[in-house]
């Protein structure tokens, strides 16, 4: 359990850090860009995983939040002139958030297939407004924002430069996915778990279990709901794509891809998704075919995603070179990678 | 005052009648067992007491506080807790996690964001200390299915135990036990319900004897008999109802 202070996991953690700081200096216009979208992507699959990865709750409705986050933020921006970037992106979370609470309420006591059909069914209303609530969202021209500057102490960042984004993405969501990962070990996040396991004896054993599992579903909401914010911004333009449907599969793809088992399975799943779907996009028109397929392949042959396979090999190459005893530490420091 | 009072329990599953009233008090620290044959409404009566489902007539009290319609949280809470007859785990979670579970609970830290378990040396400490009380001091880091069937009895046990209870409620604990593992659970369960109330289904004649203070016969959803283990065994309606063709 004490892999927080495992030595390896510690100074990979400042290796990833000192690579994102220096990044810019490496990394130019569209590359840069792309690694922005992967943070932003990032959060989104993270949470989504602590939906579907931790929790056992499969969902088909987490474009709603993202697409809320991103249309807020847009929304306040067009209609308060002059207010502060931090704040609208503050505000926009808040709101996405309080929908989170709303749409969690109504989704108290249903799991399993009820809940995913309900958030599929949620997501489906939530578009339906967006495309009806035109002057508001702009419909299919969506709307164009001008994200205004931010003025730190003694720094100005100009959210239309592509290293000063980074930074503010990185600076925002950064931590909020190390805190996403430092929830997985706090009573909340081990709760999740065990009533992913067994819901029933949790409640003998003195855990409201309707609460907490609303308490997660409004903490995932708000957190797509930052992701949206931040994406909306980043593209300078929310269309109604932000909530829609494929939104939602685009998260499962990536949050399958990379592998449920783990903490890191959507971060490497939304790294692999754009730039694949960046690469294929450049050699055809019928990407989302080759996406398709390859998603197909996954789930029928890894279902533990990436990151399954490679712990497979880390796996195989330690029972190689050393007796196979290892095995059982192994399985417990990953006891949520379960099924 | 005693510490759980049932009152003309009642309960049927549309239209199918399983408790037709029972009546009962336990006073604190005594040692309570209900036997009956297959399908009186032994488990269904825990059941009522521990929250699963409410009873559709009459009140149960637990520490004079009319709990009929709490849901099960709050009974644990207020000290109440329940093992399974069906073996009732986190299969994928270690042992140890699966007894920090009811032990963190105890001390209020379910859905905190911040803080831990892993962290809080208590409530590491306190874990291992019922791990021991249970005999799994060995299996700390075995993921519970991994376990044999006696051991994982102990895991139910163990688990039960964890949220420090004051009144325990006991389904089969050594069923499908063998002979020493039933006389080694006996100890256990003599050890761990020390000065504790405790109610326990049983089959097996030799456990009810041996841990009970008194024994009640369920017999077609009521009390056919309450007493002394003496009296009981000495009851001709028991004999006639239940002990005569059913003790193994
Ligand atoms: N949830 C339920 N819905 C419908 N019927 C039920 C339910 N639970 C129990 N019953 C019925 O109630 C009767 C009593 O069952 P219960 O499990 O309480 O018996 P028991 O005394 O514990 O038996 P055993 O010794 O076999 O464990 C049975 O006929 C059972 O089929
Ligand atoms: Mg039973």
């Amino acid at each position: 359990m004490a892999r927080s202070h495992n030595p390896v996991s510690r100074f990979g953690l400042w290796a990833v850090f000192v690579i994102l700081a220096v990044l810019p200096l490496i990394l130019r216009g569209y590359q840069l860009r792309l690694v922005t979208e992967v943070i932003i992507f990032s959060l989104y699959a993270v949470s989504y995983n602590l939906l579907l990865g931790y929790a056992g709750l499969l969902s088909f409705g987490h474009a709603m939040f993202f697409g809320t986050g991103a249309f807020a933020v847009a929304i306040l921006l067009e209609h308060f002139a002059g207010l502060p970037l931090l704040l609208a992106v503050t505000l926009a979370t808040a709101f996405t958030t309080a929908t989170g609470f709303v749409v969690g309420c109504l989704l108290l006591r249903v799991k399993g297939t009820p809940f995913a059909l309900l958030t599929l069914a949620f997501n489906a209303l939530f578009y339906a407004i967006a495309v009806k609530w035109s002057s508001l969202t702009g419909g299919d021209d969506g709307l164009i924002i001008d994200p205004p500057q931010l003025d730190l102490w003694l720094l100005t960042l100009d959210p239309n430069k592509g290293p000063d984004f980074y930074y503010l993405s990185l600076a925002i969501l950064g931590p909020v996915i190390l805190f996403c990962w430092y929830f997985t070990y706090t009573a909340m996040g081990r709760t999740v778990l065990l009533m992913r396991e067994n819901e029933d004896r949790m409640r003998f054993l003195g855990y409201n279990t309707l609460l907490a599992r609303l308490s997660l579903f409004t903490l995932t909401a708000g957190l797509a709901g930052l992701a949206g914010s931040i994406y909306s911004l980043f593209f300078a333009f929310v269309s109604i794509d932000a909530i829609s449907i494929e939104t939602t599969t685009t998260v499962l793809l990536m949050t399958f891809i990379g592998g449920t088992g783990h903490f890191a399975g959507p971060i490497l799943g939304a790294g692999v998704f754009i730039y694949l779907q960046n690469f294929l996009s450049e050699l055809t028109e019928n990407w989302p075919l080759i996406m398709g397929v390859l998603f197909i392949l996954m789930v029928l042959f890894t279902p533990g995603g990436l990151v399954g396979i490679i712990k497979g090999a880390a796996q195989w190459t330690a029972s190689r070179r050393k007796t196979p005893d290892l095995r059982k530490g192994a399985k417990n420091r990953h006891a949520h990678s379960g099924s | 005052m005693p510490i759980l009072e049932a009152k003309g329990i009642h309960k049927d599953f549309s239209g199918l009648e399983v408790l037709t009233g029972v009546d009962f008090q336990l006073a604190a620290g005594e040692r309570f067992a209900i036997i009956g044959p297959n399908g009186a409404g032994k488990t269904t009566l825990f059941n009522i007491l521990s929250g699963a489902f409410s009873p559709t007539r009459g009140n149960v009290l637990f520490k004079g506080e009319d709990i009929s319609r709490k849901p099960p949280h709050l009974r644990n809470r207020l000290g109440m807790s329940r093992s399974f007859q069906i073996t009732n785990v986190f299969k994928e979670i270690s042992v140890f996690d699966n007894v920090l579970a009811g032990v963190r609970s105890r001390e209020g830290l379910r859905c905190h964001y911040l803080r831990r378990p892993f962290k809080n040396r208590g409530l590491l400490e306190r874990t291992d200390e019922i791990l021991m009380q249970v005999g799994l001091e060995n299996e700390r880091d075995t993921p519970a299915h991994e376990l044999a069937y006696g051991q994982q009895r102990a895991l139910e046990m163990g688990i039960t135990l964890s949220t420090a209870p004051d009144l325990i409620l006991l389904d089969e604990p050594t069923a499908g036990m063998s002979r020493q593992e039933t006389e080694d659970a006996v100890q256990m369960i003599r050890r761990v319900t020390e000065s504790k109330a405790c109610i326990i289904i049983e089959h097996d004649m030799n456990v009810v004897f041996s841990l009970a203070d008194r024994i009640s016969v369920l017999h077609y959803g009521v009390i056919l008999a309450c007493g002394l283990p003496e009296e009981i065994r000495n009851d001709q309606r028991v004999k006639d109802a239940y002990l005569g063709q059913d003790n193994q």
